[in-house]
């Protein structure tokens, strides 16, 4: 077990910066998920934590130990891979035992650990199968078990249920979690899916471009988010976001304020402008039912709007009012920063029913 | 230390290949190239440096060139023939049917096969009295031929034999490249109201038409080599009839130990064939690059 | 020419040249047999082939290994020279060859037979094919694993190719097994002569050709052939064709 520390880590590729200056600590026993568009260093980040590739500066430590020497094999790290990468002429054992091979393990302590690892992950049947053999979840848990069976201090997994169907997906997800409270190892996941970030993590790591956005447990990334791309890269459908130039009332154009935004599960259609401080007229253009909730895209002078509602009744009048509470609006300098009301993390979250 | 090892890992990993080339391949090829510039006979110590004589030699050298126009000939025949033949073949066959792997291993068969033995065969089959080649053209009233005997016949008798062997093999890649032309076209064509005719000028000639090229290529590479069928049934006879480019290097290298010639001659098949595989190497890269 | 089959040829082999045959006379093959050192023949064809099988798999398979998954100081002019390796018959490099051999004194023994064959471009080339479609994540699993490179090449790359390595050796078995031209050059006594050279003598026996002695010399040389086909048929069908599709 061990937290893991980057240190001014910068990686380049002839001209192009992967990774410009990064400083975290992900901490001891945690699941970190590392998240952000495709493109922005997340699987890089892994890799390099990994050793299968080597940053062009700074230092990485794991525990106490600066690895930037030592080779993959040598950091006591395991990692599944988004495709498994199963040994395709070994069996489901000898998949799982390779590394205890290279290791010396002893046979009889190499027997004992597959047998209880293979217990964990319901793989005790397959042992002797070959993977081409096994069903996509199978092949899943034979790359855990695989991970596992090093007893490793860190823990990489890299988009490994993006191959699942969506149902195992949702299953393996809470089986992950699981897994990770009963071994306590530090869990490093990569993905790209903000769903999964926010369901899994504890701690998320949001990049863009090579630089950390924000890093913060979902719930404060979802409340608190420090910046314009985390708050439109968290939440389903993106924060609504409009420029101050276009709304009439002057009471944002303070503290050089360029766009205030509101999450579209917070904004409330009504028939009357109502009181709040934003309020503008919209017609609704498009509607999805989902059940539960109900997503309207809206035309407004501003733009096109997003508005979710919860178990209420479905809006079809042609003329509304999309209003925000004054408490749930956020405020971006040119920037991109966000600041009051939300700039300090103390300030308790309100709770309030819409209408 | 590891890191000395893991720097010349991939020298070490490619020196065993790469030193039976140069000292089998290359050095030789090189060798050759030198040779054709001077003249030697084997046993005298020095080469005699002569320039481009042999190369002026070989164009009056009428033994050489009728072993160029003869090599010309047989390239021609046996391709153009094989080619055209075996893509009827490949429209014939390629129909599922329960024969299918039994006509693939029939047809295939030569192909694998010694040319010696197969060589030996026709030997047999042309024999002008006992040969059933000619029983059969007797049966059907047909006037009997020399065959390999005659100056007339024996070249298109080799070739003869070089169609046989090549065949199966040139109609089993021609049917592969059949069944890779997605049956969508087909159905897409036949909405279309497309005949027959023009599915095939307009869907499967062009499809295949890599396929062919290729094969075409790889054909005439191999019939510029052409050598066992000689040796063992003519020995380029009669009247030097069927000698060609490699036979010609191996009578004049080895039997009549001018090394000279034998070596331009060799540069000059080492040009075609230069040439051949460049042009192989070009289909190749486009084709890649339409995948 | 109607297509003809194998067991059409093989039969049409094996009987004496009379249409239908009135009596099966097996004793063509002991008389072919007795006819010449037939066993020294097929014993030195089966030294040279086999040798030549073993070398090739110990250059190929590194070889192979190195230009697909290492990039190094030159790598591309040594896969080049490679290359055109495979487009110098040896037709054209036998003379020079000879020379090397009869300076070295190794004429007309199985080493001329089997050094210059004991690498193959064309299997490097395919093999480093295969190797480079093995994913990348493989291998960095296995090194996660603390699997060393050659261990990595021997229990993980070498397994995954062996259907390639398998279907170039028969290839390569094929083309040795049947080669008549390099033996028929290197060679002077039958102490190292192999099978094409030894049958191919049969046709120039004193008095006439024996027609009857010579198919059954051939059945010796063909029969090997035709048992590894039909038993890799497919194995055999499919390499050719993919070489010839690819």
């Amino acid at each position: 077990m061990a937290e893991i520390r980057f240190e001014n880590v910068k990686k380049t590729y002839g001209e192009d910066t992967i990774i410009s200056d990064m400083n975290m600590t992900i901490k001891d026993g945690s699941f970190t998920v590392i998240v952000g568009p495709s493109g922005c260093g997340k699987s890089t980040t892994l890799r390099m934590i990994a050793g299968l590739e080597t940053q062009t500066e700074g230092n990485i430590y794991i525990g106490d130990r600066l690895v930037n020497d030592v080779s993959p094999g040598k950091r006591n790290v395991s990692m599944v891979f988004q495709n498994y990468a199963l040994y395709p002429t070994m069996s489901v054992k000898g998949n799982i035992e390779f590394g205890l091979k290279n290791r010396k393990v002893q046979k009889a302590e190499r027997q004992k650990l597959i047998e209880e690892v293979a217990e964990i992950v319901g793989l005790t049947p397959y042992l002797n199968k070959k993977p081409q053999k096994l069903s996509g979840g199978q092949r899943q848990r034979v790359a855990l078990a695989r991970a596992m069976v090093k007893k490793p201090d860190v823990f990489i997994l890299d988009e490994p249920l993006s191959n699942l169907d969506a149902k195992l997906r949702q299953q393996m997800r809470s089986e992950l979690v699981q897994l990770h409270a009963k071994l306590g190892t530090t869990f490093v996941y990569v993905t790209h899916d903000q769903v999964e970030a926010m369901s899994m993590g504890d701690e998320i790591v949001l990049l863009d471009q090579g630089e950390i956005m924000q890093m913060a447990p979902p719930l404060d990334l979802y409340n608190y988010p420090a910046n314009r791309f985390t708050a439109q890269f968290i939440g389903t459908p993106p924060m609504n976001l409009v420029s101050v130039d276009q709304l009439p009332s002057a009471g944002f154009r303070e503290k050089a304020v360029e766009q205030i935004g509101f999450r579209p599960e917070k904004a409330k259609l009504r028939h009357f402008p109502g009181n709040d401080q934003f309020s503008m007229p919209c017609t609704i253009l498009n509607r999805e039912t989902l059940g539960s909730e109900i997503i309207y895209q809206l035309d407004t002078f501003a733009g096109k709007l997003y508005a979710k509602t919860f178990n209420e009744p479905v809006v079809d009048d042609e003329q509304l009012f999309v209003s925000v509470n004054n408490e749930d609006i956020y405020y971006f300098k040119e920037n991109g920063r966000c600041i009051a009301p939300y700039f300090n993390r103390e300030t308790p979250i309100k709770v309030r029913s819409t209408v | 230390m590891s890191r000395w090892l893991e720097r010349f890992r991939p020298y070490l990993m490619v020196a065993p290949a790469i030193i039976v080339f140069v000292l089998f391949f290359i050095y030789p090829i090189g060798y050759m190239i030198y040779l054709s510039f001077h003249e030697w006979d084997f046993i005298s110590p020095d080469k005699q440096f002569v320039g481009l004589d042999n190369f002026a030699g070989l164009s009056e050298h009428p033994e050489f060139l009728k072993s160029l126009e003869n090599t010309f000939v047989f390239t021609f025949f046996s391709v153009g023939i094989t080619t055209v033949l075996a893509l009827l073949l490949a429209l014939w066959i390629n129909r599922p049917t329960r024969f299918y792997g039994f006509v693939q291993g029939a047809v295939f068969s030569p192909h694998i096969i010694s040319l010696v033995s197969i060589a030996m065969l026709w030997m047999w089959l042309m024999d002008p009295q006992y040969g059933l080649l000619n029983w059969g053209l007797e049966m059907f009233g047909l006037p009997q031929s020399q065959w390999l005997a005659s100056p007339e016949t024996a070249l298109y008798s080799i070739i003869l034999v070089a169609i046989w062997k090549s065949i199966g093999f040139n109609t089993l890649i021609i049917i592969a490249g059949l069944q890779s032309i997605p049956p969508h076209l087909y159905e897409a064509a036949a909405l279309d109201q497309s005949s027959r005719f023009t599915s095939f000028a307009k869907i499967t000639f062009p499809m295949i038409s890599p396929t062919l090229f290729f094969l075409i290529i790889m054909n005439l590479i191999g019939s510029f080599q052409v050598f066992e069928t000689i040796d063992i049934m003519t020995q380029g006879g009669p009247l030097q009839s069927t000698n060609t480019l490699v036979y010609y290097i191996y009578e004049y290298g080895f039997r009549f130990f001018q090394l000279g010639y034998a070596s331009s001659a060799g540069v000059i098949l080492l040009i075609v064939l230069s040439i051949l595989t460049v042009l192989y190497f070009f289909l190749m890269s486009k084709r890649v690059h339409y995948q | 020419m109607a297509v003809t089959s194998v067991k059409s040829l093989s039969e049409t082999i094996t009987f004496p040249p009379v249409w239908i045959p009135e009596t099966i006379r097996f004793e063509n093959f002991t008389l072919a047999w007795d006819s010449g050192p037939f066993l020294r023949y097929f014993v030195n064809s089966l030294i040279v082939t086999l040798s030549i099988l073993v070398l090739q798999l110990f250059t190929i398979v590194p070889a192979a290994y190195a230009f697909a998954r290492y990039r190094f100081f030159a790598d591309r002019a040594l896969f080049a020279l490679t290359m055109i390796t495979l487009m110098i018959p040896t037709q054209l490099i036998f003379l020079p060859v000879y020379l090397q051999f009869s300076s070295w004194g190794l004429l007309d023994t199985h080493l001329a037979l089997i050094l210059p064959f004991a690498a193959n471009a064309f299997a490097i080339f395919m093999l480093r094919q295969t190797f480079k479609q093995v994913p990348e994540e493989l291998l960095e699993a296995a090194r996660l694993d603390q699997a060393s490179e050659w261990k990595i090449m021997y229990m993980i790359m070498v397994p995954m190719a062996k259907p390639t390595i398998i279907t170039l050796l028969l290839f390569s078995f094929i083309t040795h097994w049947n080669d008549y031209f390099w033996p028929l050059v290197m060679t002077t006594t039958d102490a190292s002569r192999t099978l094409p050279v030894g049958i191919s003598a049969l046709t120039n026996v004193e008095g006439g050709v024996a027609w009857h002695i010579m198919m059954a010399g051939n059945m010796i040389l063909v029969v090997p052939i035709l048992i590894i086909f039909f038993v890799a048929q497919r194995h055999i069908i499919r390499a050719f064709v993919y070489t010839g599709v690819k």
